[in-house]
């Protein structure tokens, strides 16, 4: 049992270190001080993640491991990989935090905590193989993440994001809840794997069988069967879309990523982005990927993806083409990053790929991985470089706001160029490979079209990269106006150092990471199924009791 | 023996090449600001160094054929991605041009860009291993990786040390240019994957050879060539889609004109040659005399722009347009002296279109105008300036005994002779080349173009500098400086030397130029199939033509 607990241990960490915070924060006298120590409990759940990664263990090891806790989470490598990318963003974060909340007042130490907790969520959510998993993951992280956006207690945007984040969140939250009742209701299963089974078999009609009608019976309850389950399968990828804010579940996110004080942004954009693209291909994968199951679910939720992330591309670059504010932009443009992940998705089933342990879809998978990790790196980077553009009262918001950056603040306009250039895409940044290994498995996968629509994108995208770096440098702050005054400390100069030496690390040898993305979806993904499975086996239920 | 490795690789000279000035620029970004010599003398040595350094490509150069000075490791192994690098005819003289006109451009950009030089070093330099790379890749993923990498130093060099529309200038040179090339950036995962996928090994390869086995039905390669031709097309530019050339070109400080039209441009001509011909043998193929149509169209409609131009330096940005339909015509047309031409003219058009934008700065430098009508009489006040100028004009309107000549002259009556009549894709001619084609039709139109280019440029010259000084501005003008003189005096010596003595250059360039045709041709004959269904990998042998008897004899006579 005892190494059993070891698997949780990042976030044990994560937890434990949470409460610490919050009694060191009751008893101490003054306000602040937290941020490196979140940093440091971050980056130790990160190291955690790693010495597990490095530990290994057996097939056998990882479903006795899932059993013990009651098949609720599961401690695979795509588990540990997204902890890692999670407590490496939440870690940059609460660095980014330290600065910028002693710079703006806002210094109290419920913000750490929350942070703290909300990544735990994060990691429930990352790791979760079981619907109940799945919904308290998402709240945890949730309520952190409200609480953490409405921030800025003076300011009335902060207020009205974490509003708006807060009542659509909630829908959302219900929507996923429902889809979950909706196939708890079908299979009386709410694991995954117990749920991918009960789907793939065919309705059970012997208990009926020889009565008048019994065989049209049961093609009907057949029928409504494989409805029902895409009804709960779209609700629950609106609930999870709804976290990364893909459209059309997007409208929250300009709001709510400009109200939050932008540690709390860029926490937002990258760790509950990545921690909802995990659970999404956990439950997709696990439950509606399977190849035996219905042909109409194997080919459902491809199409459906690919809709949302040509939607998420298209509509999140267009509006950030219009942006005046940085921070709008940046919401915008995570939009349309969460469409380039999405189209990688779209690939990741083939369902017969997936069956035979192939390549196609452990690489889109593991594509998929690899941009969560490298747009981690480069948007923590983005948003730092935007913090350290500005002062309390002189921020650096609006693109005006930037102009001639470059002369007053050299080492930040190279370091937002840099991190700009990334999400734009362009090589040698880590952005490009990432971007690369997207194009290449829906290439791979027969989605030529796909490709094309995420290279037309990036070309939008392009311009608005480029203008925030055309106002660096190229054009001179408006007389008489405002200057955005730029600030230094060192937990700021630490993060985007160590962001800017990873986006170029990771651009110029991706070789090892996206190893690790390709181990970590070749180990999991697929078996994810069959352990658990075969324990509640005796528990599963006869299909469709409502029918009875 | 492996063509790949024909010669021996002594050391690392092609990485150094690549990688010196980008690890200099970077440097230069931590020197201090306050003392400018240091920045000047430092970028100077550098830019020369490397120049010497490049020089070595030259040893063994002579008759040899195939990839020289090979360096090949891996990268990114499960990618398939390596670091293949190799020189040949048709890069060896685009890099040698590099590495002269960096040192010549900074040093003649000092005179007249005060502000930010740290920047502005940096930006060249990284500019300068970018552009090399793009020039000896041999693996496509770094191939595009460099290719990428050139727009941003080059987007700054424009919108920061541009002139007064320079914003708008560099996004949409930027724009233009990576719209165009994200669609070859489709099109090589495309050509990665169907390797893959027929691949006994089924192993990722982004290497130019692996991938240049590939043969794809009709509409595939007609698609595939359709993406890295824009993408080229773009960059070179080709007629219809030059518009970013006259802005970028207009707005870009001297230095930055220079080396976007003398260098940057070529890689256009160059992916043509190197990567979409080559690959797409029956596509280009089919598309050719569209393409050479194009060209003629690009050179007289440049021709016939930049004749009413009133800006200088619009003029010389579409006389750029112009001069490239020749480079284009002349890779069309495949003939053994075209595509040399095509080759040496690159080269040609680099150093007096280079030289151009130089005097153009100067008169700009002291004006601040570059109004044609603003000027006359200017043979009076600056009769240096004047002679190197009407030197320059006389290369660029190619005259004999200047290069314009010999690479104009190469093309015309290589393209004279080319088989570029349209041939039904499927069905093959007997044998040899057929004269009955229209090769003649697109010589004609060239050679009307160099007429074109004679009007244009001799009148630009008749306004500037002949005839009354009516301006009372330009009476007290100053005559070139030393900077300026350091700066044409080189380029001035280039220009005669290949125009009296072009051997000396053609002789490198030949026998890979006749590899390349060689190879197209028996790659051509390989893909021609009647209906292929699907993608098929061909055999080393199709795409490897023997080695000629006469390069042979030639190389062992050296």
């Amino acid at each position: 049992m005892k190494d059993l607990l070891l698997y949780l241990l990042p976030i044990v960490i994560l937890t434990v270190g949470g409460f610490t915070m919050m009694l060191v924060d009751a008893f101490q006298k003054e306000e602040g001080g937290l941020s490196v120590p979140t940093a440091m409990l971050h980056f130790a759940a990160a190291a955690a993640a790693l010495a597990l990664w490095s530990r290994g263990g057996s097939a056998d090891d990882l479903a006795r491991a899932q059993i013990a806790f009651n098949g609720w989470l599961a401690f695979d490598r795509t588990t540990l990989f997204l902890d890692f990318v999670i407590a490496l963003g939440g870690g940059l974060a609460s660095l980014l935090a330290g600065s910028y909340l002693e710079e703006h007042r806002l210094e109290r130490g419920e913000f750490y905590t929350l942070l703290t907790f909300a990544s735990t969520g994060c990691m429930m959510l990352a790791g979760a193989t079981d619907l109940i998993m799945v919904f308290i993951g998402l709240e945890t992280l949730s309520l952190g993440v409200y609480a953490l956006t409405g921030f800025r207690r003076t300011s009335a945007r902060s207020q009205e994001g974490a509003l708006k984040y807060f009542l659509l969140g909630s829908f959302a939250a219900a929507l996923l809840l429902y889809g979950s009742a909706l196939l708890y209701g079908m299979t009386g299963h709410t694991d995954l794997a117990g749920i991918r089974e009960a789907l793939s078999r065919p309705v059970d009609g012997a208990a009926i069988a020889g009565q008048e009608g019994a065989q049209q019976f049961v093609a009907i309850q057949q029928t409504v069967r494989d409805r029902v389950s895409i009804l709960a399968m779209v609700m629950i990828v609106a609930g999870l879309a709804f976290k990364v804010g893909s459209v059309p579940f997007h409208m929250w996110v300009p709001d709510a990523y400009e109200g939050a004080p932008t540690p709390a942004t860029a926490y937002m954009a990258v760790v509950v982005k990545a921690a909802a693209f995990g659970a999404m291909l956990r439950v997709l994968v696990g439950v509606f990927g399977d190849p035996s199951g219905s042909a109409s679910l194997a080919g459902g939720w491809p199409g459906l993806l690919a809709w949302l992330a040509v939607l998420s591309m298209l509509v999140g670059n267009l509006i950030a083409l219009a942006q005046s504010s940085v921070k709008r932009m940046l919401a915008y443009s995570s939009i349309s990053h969460g469409g380039y992940i999405l189209a990688a998705f779209v690939v990741t089933p083939r369902a017969e790929e997936m069956a035979g342990g192939g390549s196609i879809g452990q690489g889109a998978a593991a594509a998929v991985l690899f941009y969560l990790l490298a747009y981690t790196v480069s948007n923590i980077g983005a948003f730092g470089a935007l913090i350290a553009a500005g002062r309390r009262g002189k921020e650096a918001v609006s693109y005006e706001d930037l102009a001639g950056l470059g002369k007053r603040h050299p080492a930040a306009a190279l370091a937002l160029s840099f991190f700009v250039l990334s999400l734009a895409g362009m090589p040698p940044t880590v952005g490009f490979f990432a971007k690369y290994n997207v194009i290449r498995s829906a290439v791979e996968a027969g989605y030529s079209w796909l490709a094309l629509a995420v290279v037309i994108n990036s070309a939008i995208g392009l311009y608005y990269y480029l203008r925030v770096m055309v106002k660096m440098y190229m054009t001179d702050p408006a007389p008489g106006a405002v200057r955005a005054e730029p600030m230094d400390s060192p937990g700021l100069t630490l993060t985007l150092i160590a962001s800017a030496a990873m986006v170029l690390a990771l651009g110029l040898m991706p070789q090892r990471f996206y190893d690790y993305a390709l181990e970590a979806v070749k180990l999991s993904v697929a078996p994810v199924a069959a352990a658990p499975a075969a324990a509640d086996a005796p528990a599963a239920a006869p299909s469709a009791p409502s029918a009875r | 023996m492996d063509s790949t490795t024909a010669a021996a690789a002594p050391g690392h000279l092609l990485s150094v090449l690549i990688w010196l000035p980008a690890i200099a620029g970077l440097f230069v970004l931590f020197l201090p600001r306050q003392s400018p010599g240091l920045l000047r003398a430092f970028a100077l040595i550098v830019g020369l160094f490397e120049f010497g350094k490049s020089l070595q490509l030259l040893i063994g150069s002579d008759y040899a054929r195939g990839f020289r000075f090979v360096e090949n490791v891996e990268w990114i192994p499960s990618m398939g991605i390596r670091y293949h690098v190799g020189v040949d005819g048709l890069s060896l003289w685009m890099i040698i041009l590099t590495t002269f006109l960096t040192p010549l451009v900074l040093y003649v950009s000092f005179g007249s860009i005060k502000a930010r030089q740290k920047e502005y070093i940096a930006a060249m330099l990284i500019l300068q291993s970018a552009m090399i790379g793009a020039f000896v890749a041999l693996d496509l993923f770094l191939f595009y990786v460099f290719w990428e990498l050139m727009l941003v130093p080059m987007y700054l060099i424009i919108g920061v040390f541009g002139g007064p529309n320079r914003v708008y200038a560099a996004v949409k040179f930027f724009i233009y240019t990576f719209a165009g090339s994200i669609f070859m950036l489709v099109a090589i995962v495309y050509m990665v994957v169907t390797f893959k996928e027929l691949d006994p090994s089924h192993r990722y390869s982004f290497d130019y050879f692996d991938l240049m086995r590939l043969g794809f039905p009709r509409w595939t390669e007609l698609a595939l060539f359709g993406a890295f031709a824009v993408s080229f097309a773009i960059k070179v530019p080709m007629f219809p889609l030059h518009t970013w050339l006259p802005d970028a070109h207009t707005e870009a400080p001297t230095g930055g004109s220079m080396i976007l039209a003398a260098v940057m441009l070529k890689l256009g001509t160059y992916g043509f040659m190197r990567f979409a011909m080559p690959f797409f043998p029956g596509a280009s193929h089919m598309v050719g005399p569209t393409i050479a149509g194009l060209a003629c169209a690009g050179i007289l409609y440049g021709a016939a722009v930049a004749w009413r131009q009133k800006d200088f330096k619009k003029l010389v940005a579409y006389s750029s347009v112009s001069h490239l339909g020749f480079v284009m015509l002349g890779i069309i047309a495949r003939t053994p002296a075209a595509a040399t031409g095509a080759v040496l003219q690159s080269v040609n058009h680099g150093l007096s279109t280079g030289a151009l934008f130089l005097l153009v700065g100067v008169i700009y430098d002291r004006r601040h105008t570059r109004d044609l009508s603003e000027f006359g009489g200017l043979a009076k006040v600056m009769p240096k300036y004047a002679v190197f100028f009407i030197l320059v004009t006389m290369s660029s309107i190619g005259l004999p005994f200047t290069n314009g000549f010999v690479g104009e002259f190469l093309i015309i009556t290589g393209s004279f002779t080319a088989d570029l009549l349209r041939i039904p894709y499927h069905v093959e001619r007997s044998s040899g080349p057929s004269f009955v084609g229209l090769g003649p039709l697109y010589a004609g139109l060239a050679a009307l173009g160099v007429l074109f280019g004679a009007i244009y440029m001799l009148e630009a010259v008749q306004k500037v500098f002949w005839g009354p000084i009516n301006n009372p501005k330009n009476r007290k003008l100053k005559d070139l400086n030393e900077r300026e003189l350091v700066g044409l005096i080189p380029l001035s010596i280039m220009i005669l030397w290949i125009g009296l003595r072009p051997q000396d250059f053609t002789k490198s360039i030949e026998p890979d130029v006749q590899g390349w045709i060689d190879q197209y041709e028996q790659k051509r004959q390989a893909v021609t199939r009647p209906l292929a269904p699907r993608a098929y990998l061909l055999s080393e042998s199709d795409i490897r033509p023997a080695p000629r008897r006469e390069a042979r004899a030639a190389q062992q006579a050296h």
